[in-house]
């Protein structure tokens, strides 16, 4: 469990400056440390031809969630400098868009915080869900002088059902102790867009209560009992600020680059956990024992984990199993296969918490059954 | 000296014409306010973004923890415009010009009055239907998201603003010029080329820059056709950058330099559109002059 965090500290210590290192790298011709990673696309020889491909530029496009964005660009322009032959696009469309350009056929690949329904995996048959980073949806609220405030799924749910309308309800004041809760109604902000952030948040809430499974359900956009929606994170985020008593749900990075309180929500050990890198991969880690065999798999409310946090989730990049570019698809498992195994120090600097080795050895495996013409492209270093 | 009575009148008439031209003075100047708060509030926000980096990089993304934030700029997302709006423009012009041509030069028959009224729904017509309409007919059947759908959507928009400020420009163009063109020994085609387009040229000038306001700031038909690029992108045949849609994309973003450079590229795009209705008052003016 603690190998994601040495692979990280190794790599933090191959490098004086992010930056020079992979250029200087690049620069020699040679990359020792990502060499493993291209013998990898070609079977005959585990090295690197310094001189790749002469096919000119590869470009790839694709689309979805929004979520992990911000690591899928840094992730992009870092692997631009060791491989500057391949010009990556990624466009941060959401959930809802990219499965659908995903199933269109219309990128090279998808992008989704919520995994493709059955029907939709009827539309494309071997689609594969390749799961890069670990990422947590953070409930922030709008309560002046109130830091720190805790809450259980099931008061989470009640409040967004809209049993709960006060903060000052004993069941809120029941889980806060330390704080004496004030006189203010609750205004309840949701997602108004498709999007994963809310799948992963009502697939919460649908585990923890059987009133929230029943009535609302689970989906990228549900129909809300109460409260009103905000357009985007951007949209939950601005609503929260400017409502007093408000509660809400975005992507943890925006929590944290704006700085909005989060509630620590009590996990199945009973401990109220704030999300954390620590927390969220605890998470994943909770699921390890039945991981299904092609990673469509929701890790919220996970079973096991002293100081799990609960609302956490894999992303996903979509990827058809059989191809028909050979070089395109050769690009893409480089860049993916790169960003998995080199790039989850930069991940972590962005608190996307990198996925735990027995996951990302399932990942790999998935990643060998891409085929172009019937032929296997890729085959992970040993 | 006048009966007091009319007097009487005449002063009533003067204060309720003082009256109405001080309504209308006012209701002019309120319809302005808009523009000038959204001039000056775009301006306040935007003019922060602008530095060098702002028009001469592409995107850089935004690294948490590191020391120096490198924020990159539009310039991608200009070229981008740039190159949509312009290939709209080669295939939107003729189009529109020699529709414009047909409803004002030909004798009005049923099929004029099918495109006339066709023009009409189509300049009413949502751009995101636009839009999607590109989606399924040009993205889904090439398999990938290009500049040229985005193009082919804004032909759809541009073209009737064309078509009908042509047609009204040709009207105004008396028609004693195209008789004196035909006693002449002109033939029709003739006529048209040399006497009557020339009269109206700053007109069908005027109603080209106009649409091409119109399309440089549309948002919602790229957002489905062009998908957007965070690279510099010339081929036409896929993703590229736009400057409206770089502006609806940013505000999401959770990064403060991003919201900045999307109000940044907004006052650009304001700008860009303020010089093309510059230019059409410019040639408006001379058609006058001359």
């Amino acid at each position: 469990m603690a190998n994601p965090g040495d692979r990280a500290e190794r790599y933090l210590g191959q490098r004086t400056s992010r930056r020079g290192f992979i250029r200087g790298a690049a620069a020699a011709g040679l990359l020792v440390t990502a060499g493993t990673a291209f013998g990898g696309c070609d079977p005959d020889s585990a090295e690197v031809d310094p001189d790749a491909p002469d096919t000119g530029d590869i470009t790839l496009t694709g689309s979805g969630a929004t979520f992990p964005d911000p690591i899928y660009q840094l992730w992009i322009d870092e692997f631009r400098s060791v491989r500057p032959d391949i010009v990556i696009n990624y466009q941060s469309v959401g959930s809802g868009q990219g499965k659908r350009d995903f199933i269109n056929n219309v990128t090279d690949f998808g992008s989704s915080d919520a995994y493709l329904t059955d029907e939709e995996m009827a539309r494309v048959p071997g689609a594969l869900h390749i799961p890069t980073v670990i990422g947590a949806v953070a409930v922030t609220y709008n309560l002046e002088g109130f830091e720190g405030i805790q809450l259980s799924g099931e008061t989470l749910a009640s409040m967004y059902l809209g049993e709960i309308t006060n903060w000052s309800d004993p069941r809120i004041q029941e889980e806060n102790p330390h704080l004496e809760m004030p006189d203010h109604d609750v205004a309840t902000i949701f997602r108004s867009d498709g999007a994963g952030t809310t799948w992963i948040f009502t697939d919460y809430l649908a585990k923890v209560s059987d009133a929230w499974a029943e009535q609302v359900g689970t989906g990228t956009s549900v129909q809300w009992p109460v409260g009103f929606g905000g357009e985007k994170n951007a949209g939950v985020m601005a609503s929260v600020q400017q409502t007093p008593g408000s509660i809400g749900y975005v992507e943890l990075i925006y929590s944290l680059v704006i700085g909005m309180p989060v509630v620590a929500l009590r996990n199945r050990q009973g401990n109220y956990v704030p999300p954390t890198l620590e927390s969220v991969q605890e998470a994943a880690a909770g699921y390890l024992d039945d991981l299904p065999d092609d990673l469509r798999v929701s890790i919220t409310d996970p079973p096991e984990g002293e100081h799990a946090y609960p609302v956490s989730g894999l992303t996903w990049i979509l990827l058809r199993r059989e191809r028909e570019n050979r070089a395109e698809t050769e690009a893409l498992i480089d860049f993916i296969y790169w960003a998995l195994t080199e790039g989850d120090q930069l991940a972590v600097d962005l608190h996307y918490s990198p996925l735990p080795d027995e996951v990302l050895d399932i990942t790999l495996g998935l990643l060998e059954e891409v085929h172009v013409d019937g032929e296997q492209i890729f085959r992970r270093p040993d | 000296m006048r009966p007091a009575s009319t007097m009487r009148r005449y002063r009533r008439r003067t204060y309720i014409n003082r009256f109405m031209l001080v309504l209308t003075v006012g209701s002019t100047g309120v319809a302005l306010i808009p523009l000038v708060l959204i001039l000056a509030y775009v301006f306040q926000q935007g003019i922060g973004a602008w530095d060098v980096q702002f028009f001469t990089e592409s995107f850089r993304p935004v690294a948490l923890g590191e020391d120096t934030v490198q924020t990159g700029g539009v310039l991608h997302a200009i070229v981008g415009t740039f190159i949509i709006v312009g290939v709209a423009l080669l295939m939107a012009m003729p189009i529109g010009v020699m529709a414009g041509i047909y409803l004002a030069e030909y004798p009005a028959n049923r099929s004029s009055t099918i495109i006339r009224f066709c023009t009409d729904v189509l300049t009413a017509m949502p751009s995101i239907v636009v839009g999607v309409t590109a989606y399924i007919l040009i993205v889904q059947q090439t398999q990938r998201f290009s500049a040229l759908a985005g193009s082919v959507a804004l032909v759809v928009l541009m073209v009737p603003i064309i078509t009908r400020t042509t047609e009204e420009m040709l009207r105004l163009v008396p028609d004693s010029s195209r008789e004196a063109a035909i006693a002449l020994g002109a033939p029709k085609w003739w006529t048209t080329l040399t006497v009557v387009i020339p009269m109206a040229f700053s007109g069908i000038v005027t109603g080209i820059l106009l649409a091409l306001a119109r399309a440089a700031g549309e948002t919602a038909p790229l957002l489905v056709t062009v998908l957007g690029n965070n690279n510099l992108a010339y081929n036409i045949f896929g993703p590229m950058q736009a400057l409206p849609l770089l502006a609806y994309r940013y505000t999401e973003q959770p990064f403060a330099e991003m919201n900045e450079q999307a109000w940044g590229a907004a006052l650009l795009l304001v700008i860009i559109v303020l010089i093309t209705n510059i230019s059409v008052w410019l040639a408006t003016r001379r058609r006058q002059a001359g």
